[in-house]
């Protein structure tokens, strides 16, 4: 395997020296290039008091093109799917290699505040979230209840 | 065709009316893909020497049959030829990535040190090597993976000194573990393809060899620089003898001294590095040769989740695009980068021998610049022959337009990133008319389909139909059935065959 680029390596450094608040991501031991990240629900969403798991990935192109992020936890929102797959424009494309494992997950968290249905992934949630918003909302919460760790 | 008609007209071509609606049923058939390998007859009617094939002789199957034999010796001389011409190429783009030490201006190189992916250094190599020598872009340097301000000038001296010119290269990639590359010293590599395989898997594998004595022959090319370099700094301190193109200490201590972190690639870099035009944040040269725009795409909407999402195959390939890059930094669009040249050094190529620069000299090179004696500077350093062909590739490059454009960049000192690859708009065209071509091939199947074999749109819709439906309309068929013209059908194909050519023609004059 080609040796980790420097700017893998600087990057898992600060996050460890300068750790984001209601966010974790550790390197895989076997593959620095794999993260086990948590995330916290922001407060006042239908996820607060959750603690999501997820996965992340550094591509070989990395940072010319976005890492990859899935939920592993189970969640009930417009743009993330049954698989986890999350649909968020900086994934995609308006992925800019100025960014960085911290203001991605940073960002994830923020999807988690303020969803949108109008770019759904999970279309059946999608629609529940537009034509009844609390009783979708209210959905979130029993899910988070249900699938995601308790904060402590 | 899943059945091969066994006869071409069973008593005139006959149609079940119920299939066959109209003519724009029959062109946006959805299963084309699936049929693209049937393209004999697309390709005649695609083929603007067949004309006649298509007004007399379509009905005379064994002359059709070699006909379309000459037809595929023909496309494959011309896809071996075409296949060549574009791995000279690649050869050639591939030797202007080598970083040369003696290729140098202010301390950096003309060719990147190799941080990303060569497959990913797809920029026009004429144009940047040329933007660096005019110094409207910062040069390629060799990057310190750390950099500690405390470090002394003997220590800083001490680990330039132990820099290679390029990134180390993974000797035996896992990619190329078991492709035969051959004697690298001959061109002719075909003896290496496996000939029991198939053309296709045979073109894969051919393409293949390329890529792994590519991988190769690169590391050679490197290596063969490195050594030299290695050679000439061993040899400079062993003899003391000046080798003008290394660099003084003065230059290597005020090189890294003064330099920075890329916010990309987190290397320290020598400085002044480009800044972007829009937000003034700093990109090393390496990092911004890899910004460019996205591939041809179609746009991206929002949807409305109540309603069917449009499949990306029945869209207009006219409606692809390609976006210019966004800065990295503020997301404005069309990246473009600014570069000053440092005003205390001018070293290599258009400037003194960087063996000769030394720090109290500063002043004298700043005078030197106010004068704009830059020919007296050039004679001082003789640029090697290859640095002066490629010097002045702007005049040479293919259209006589985006030479233009590119010297207004440069007298505006702004690059943009489709500057350095100003073959994105080829690229764009090239997948709409690949787009537009997969479309009309599926359009001529099923015309032919049509004709040769009338049950050919019978069958394809019993495929999505329910089974029930399909034994109806199995036993009553033939009753159903009603006649369609041949001359109909014949009009049909000619319109259509007349129609591709003349798209044809258009296209290739444009070009």
């Amino acid at each position: 395997m080609a040796s980790l680029p420097k700017r893998i390596i600087k990057e898992t450094e600060r996050l460890v020296s300068d750790p984001v608040p209601g966010i974790t991501a550790t390197p895989h031991e076997d593959n620095l290039r794999y993260f086990q990240v948590t995330i916290e629900g922001p407060a006042g969403s239908p996820y607060e008091n959750g603690i999501f798991d997820l996965e992340l990935y550094l591509p070989d192109e990395y940072p010319m093109e976005a890492p990859k992020v899935r939920f592993l936890t189970k969640i009930y929102h417009p743009n993330i799917d049954r698989l986890g797959r999350i649909c968020l424009d900086i994934l995609k494309t308006n992925w800019s290699p100025a960014l960085q494992i911290r203001t991605v997950l940073l960002s994830i968290q923020a999807l988690l505040a303020s969803p949108n249905p109008n770019d759904p992934l999970a279309n059946d949630v999608a629609e529940d979230w537009i034509k009844n918003e609390q009783g979708a909302k209210n959905k979130a919460r029993e899910w988070t209840e249900l699938y995601a760790h308790k904060k402590n | 065709m899943g059945n091969t008609p066994t006869k071409l007209y069973p008593e005139g071509p006959t149609y079940n009316d119920t299939e066959f609606v109209n003519d724009a049923d029959i062109l946006n058939h959805k299963n084309y893909k699936n049929r693209s390998k049937n393209v004999s007859l697309a390709n005649t009617l695609l083929n603007p020497n067949s004309n006649s094939m298509v007004g007399e002789n379509y009905t005379n199957n064994t002359r059709q049959k070699q006909y379309s034999i000459f037809n595929k010796i023909d496309r494959d001389k011309d896809r071996k030829k075409y296949v060549k011409d574009r791995e000279k190429l690649k050869e050639i783009h591939a030797r202007g990535l080598v970083v040369k030490y003696d290729e140098c201006c202010d301390g950096g190189f003309l060719a990147p040190f190799g941080c990303y992916n060569f497959d990913k250094l797809d920029y026009n190599i004429d144009i940047v090597r040329s933007l660096i020598i005019e110094r409207k872009l910062a040069p390629f340097y060799t990057p310190l993976q750390d950099f500690d301000e405390t470090w002394s000038r003997e220590e800083i001296i001490k680990i330039v000194d132990g820099l290679p010119l390029h990134a180390t290269f993974e000797e035996n990639l896992e990619e190329f573990e078991d492709v035969p590359i051959g004697d690298l010293k001959k061109p002719n590599f075909d003896y290496l393809v496996d000939r029991s395989l198939s053309k296709r898997e045979q073109r894969r594998q051919h393409a293949m060899i390329f890529k792994a004595r590519l991988y190769r022959k690169r590391l050679i090319w490197q290596e063969t620089a490195n050594e030299s370099f290695l050679e000439d700094k061993v040899d400079a301190k062993k003899n003391k003898i000046k080798n003008r193109y290394l660099p003084s200490d003065d230059l290597k201590y005020s090189l890294y001294k003064n330099g920075m972190e890329c916010p990309i690639c987190f290397l320290h870099i020598p400085g002044p590095l480009n800044y972007s035009k829009c937000c003034q944040q700093p990109i090393c040269t390496e990092c911004f040769v890899q910004i460019k725009r996205s591939e041809p795409h179609f746009p991206h909407e929002e949807v409305d989740p109540t309603k069917p999402i449009t499949d990306d195959n029945s869209k207009d390939p006219n409606l692809l695009i390609s976006e210019p890059s966004n800065c990295p930094y503020c997301a404005t669009p069309n990246f473009s980068i600014t570069y000053t040249p440092p005003t205390n050094r001018r070293t290599g190529i258009g400037g003194i021998p960087p063996s000769d620069y030394c720090e109290v000299a500063q002043n004298e090179i700043q005078k030197q610049e106010i004068s704009g004696q830059e020919k007296e500077n050039k004679e001082t350093l003789g640029s090697p022959t290859s640095i002066s062909a490629s010097a002045s590739p702007l005049s040479s490059s293919s259209s006589s337009s985006s030479g233009n454009k590119h010297k207004d960049i440069i007298i505006s000192n702004i690059i943009t990133s489709d500057d350095i690859r100003p073959d994105w708009e080829a690229k764009l065209k090239k997948e709409r008319s690949r787009l537009a071509k997969r479309a009309a091939n599926a359009t001529a199947i099923h015309v032919s389909n049509q004709l040769v074999d009338p049950e050919y749109s019978l069958r394809q819709n019993s495929n999505t139909s329910s089974p029930a439906k399909y034994s109806v309309r199995g036993t009553n068929s033939k009753t159903k059935r009603k006649q369609l013209s041949l001359e109909e059908l014949e009009e049909q194909m000619i319109k259509q065959a007349i129609q591709l050519s003349l798209e044809d023609q258009e296209k290739s004059k444009k070009k």
